[in-house]
């Protein structure tokens, strides 16, 4: 669903953020990329949904060479992929239920489809009786659902989320964790960059480290410390 | 048609359109100031044209014969006169009839009754199709025998020639100019518009809408700025016609100056079709400037 090989990103101040990263995500994977901030997670996944153009390498998005892409075809690899952030990015102007469908009237979906598709994701994330609130009149969680809800509502088979909980108090860190796992399950591929020790310990999938913009390790099912569970705490 | 769509996109515009009053209105005031100038010019200029030809139309040759020159020697000329192609018309007019235009015209300012013997030459009236071609034809009936001496209003030809050919050169910089500085402005103001949603813009990019389509309001917004500012320009021209028009008559009485020079329905489309191109343009590149990122 997602490969990397020898990616390198070079930004033009001449930063190196990636270093020859090369890494395999099957559909319906569900991973954490960790790592402290800097170390190239929120790079690696701006070069999937081509907001940064790898310098060298190879990367490939559902089929679609994504370090090759046309800048108009970016629109369409973007339809594939929802994207979610630390602070949401909702608009303030619109109620959830407006945030939502915007994502799929922006990109010419037909009134029908918006329709049947906005209700079924509010559901999925538990935002139905609020769909008619504006994003300043719900929590921090509520909002993070909302903005995954547009994330999800053009079907993409692939969600990226930088941070996710990073602006969250520990539930609603659980509860968009737990609403993470339930979308994974779902059959979307779910890739999570985040420095969040206790969502990645309780979770126990697969585990990405990030260093200095490479990769260090890749466990099946790892922790946010390399070989420590949570609870357990790092001496010196 | 899927009207849940184009309602979508409507309330978008509007909602944009109405969200900053403020830079919609300097955007159309920029226009409409514009467009009164555009105006302004293009009917002075229409009208300078228009009175120019009117003076060019009146102006004739006169070639006066000389005092010994013989019928046929006339006759000759008439027939010469009546071939060239430059010539509309040809009118000979013996000294009796141009002693009477002359009477005629001066109305009594000159006492003729003192004249005991008529001091005027035979002559030919001569009018020529284009006035571009009156030197040449005066040159070429000077030549011919028998004409003594060919008179018409070489200064004023020469002069309203220059002029014309110079409002049309100045004309179409000005228009230019002024089309260019407008669309600066107002692109300028429609950054700011576009500043101010930068975030529904990163958005749109986001989830994967088409530059096309995140253009696209912008667009609307921009033609509607432009057709607004030129209905505004259109009503402070008709306003300036009616007040000015009468007075410009009164102080300018020896320019023939036609009420309208041009079709106003005519002007009135140059001018819309030229505001809404100004705002088209203008969102076209400041949209374009920004999603070029």
């Amino acid at each position: 669903m997602i490969s990397l090989r020898g990616v390198s990103l070079v930004y033009p101040n001449g930063v190196r953020a990636l270093d020859n990263v090369s890494l395999e995500i099957g559909k319906g994977d569900f991973v954490f990329l960790v790592g402290h901030s800097g170390t190239g997670k929120s790079s690696l996944l701006r070069l999937l949904y081509r907001e940064a153009t790898a310098t060298a390498g190879e990367i490939v998005v559902d089929g679609i060479r994504v370090d090759r892409l046309r800048r108009n075809r970016v629109p369409a690899l973007r339809r594939h992929l929802g994207v979610v952030f630390q602070d949401f990015k909702l608009l303030t102007d619109k109620t959830v239920w407006e945030n939502v469908a915007f994502a799929m009237q922006v990109t010419g979906a037909h009134t029908r489809d918006v329709m049947r598709q906005v209700p079924r994701v509010l559901d999925l994330v538990g935002l139905s009786h609020k769909s008619r609130m504006y994003p300043n009149e719900l929590s921090g969680g509520e909002q993070q659902r909302a903005a995954i809800a547009r994330a999800l509502v053009n079907n993409p088979k692939i969600l990226l989320c930088d941070e996710p909980t990073g602006n969250l108090d520990p539930v609603n860190t659980t509860e968009i964790t737990a609403l993470l796992q339930r979308i994974n399950l779902k059959g979307t591929t779910v890739v999570v960059a985040t420095h969040n020790q206790a969502v990645v310990d309780r979770m126990r999938r697969r585990v990405v480290r990030l260093e200095d913009g490479r990769i260090t390790t890749d466990e099946e099912r790892g922790y946010y410390y390399l070989g420590l569970g949570q609870g357990q705490v790092l001496s010196g | 048609m899927d009207s849940g769509k184009v309602k979508f996109f409507l309330g978008e515009v509007l909602r944009n359109f109405s969200r900053n009053t403020g830079m919609q209105l300097t955007a159309i005031g920029t226009v409409a100031i514009t467009i009164v100038l555009l105006g302004l010019f293009l009917f002075v200029r229409a009208a300078l044209a228009d009175a120019g030809n009117r003076l060019l139309d009146q102006i004739e040759i006169s070639a006066y014969l000389q005092s010994d020159a013989t019928a046929a020697q006339a006759t000759a000329i008439g027939h010469f006169l009546a071939r060239d192609p430059r010539i509309a018309s040809a009118q000979f007019v013996p000294k009796k009839q141009g002693l009477a235009e002359l009477r005629s015209r001066t109305r009594g300012s000159i006492d003729t009754a003192l004249l005991t013997e008529n001091p005027l030459p035979d002559k030919f009236r001569i009018k020529v199709r284009e006035p571009e071609q009156v030197e040449a034809v005066a040159a070429t009936v000077r030549r011919l025998a028998g004409v003594d001496n060919v008179v018409y209003g070489q200064k004023i030809v020469q002069r309203l020639l220059e002029l014309g050919a110079v409002l049309r050169r100045v004309g179409i910089g000005l228009i230019l100019a002024f089309v260019g500085v407008a669309s600066i402005i107002i692109s300028n103001t429609i950054r700011l518009t576009v500043f101010a949603r930068r975030r529904e813009i990163a958005i749109m990019q986001l989830v994967g809408a088409t530059n096309t389509y995140i253009r696209l309001p912008f667009i609307c917004e921009g033609l509607l700025d432009g057709i607004i500012g030129a209905l505004a320009a259109l009503g402070l021209l008709a306003v300036a016609r009616a007040a000015l028009w009468p007075r410009l008559l009164e102080a300018l009485p020896w320019v023939q100056l036609t009420a309208m020079p041009v079709d106003a329905r005519i002007l009135a489309a140059q001018l819309i079709l030229t505001g809404a191109a100004i705002g088209v343009l203008a969102s076209w590149l400041s949209v374009g400037r920004y999603l070029r990122t």
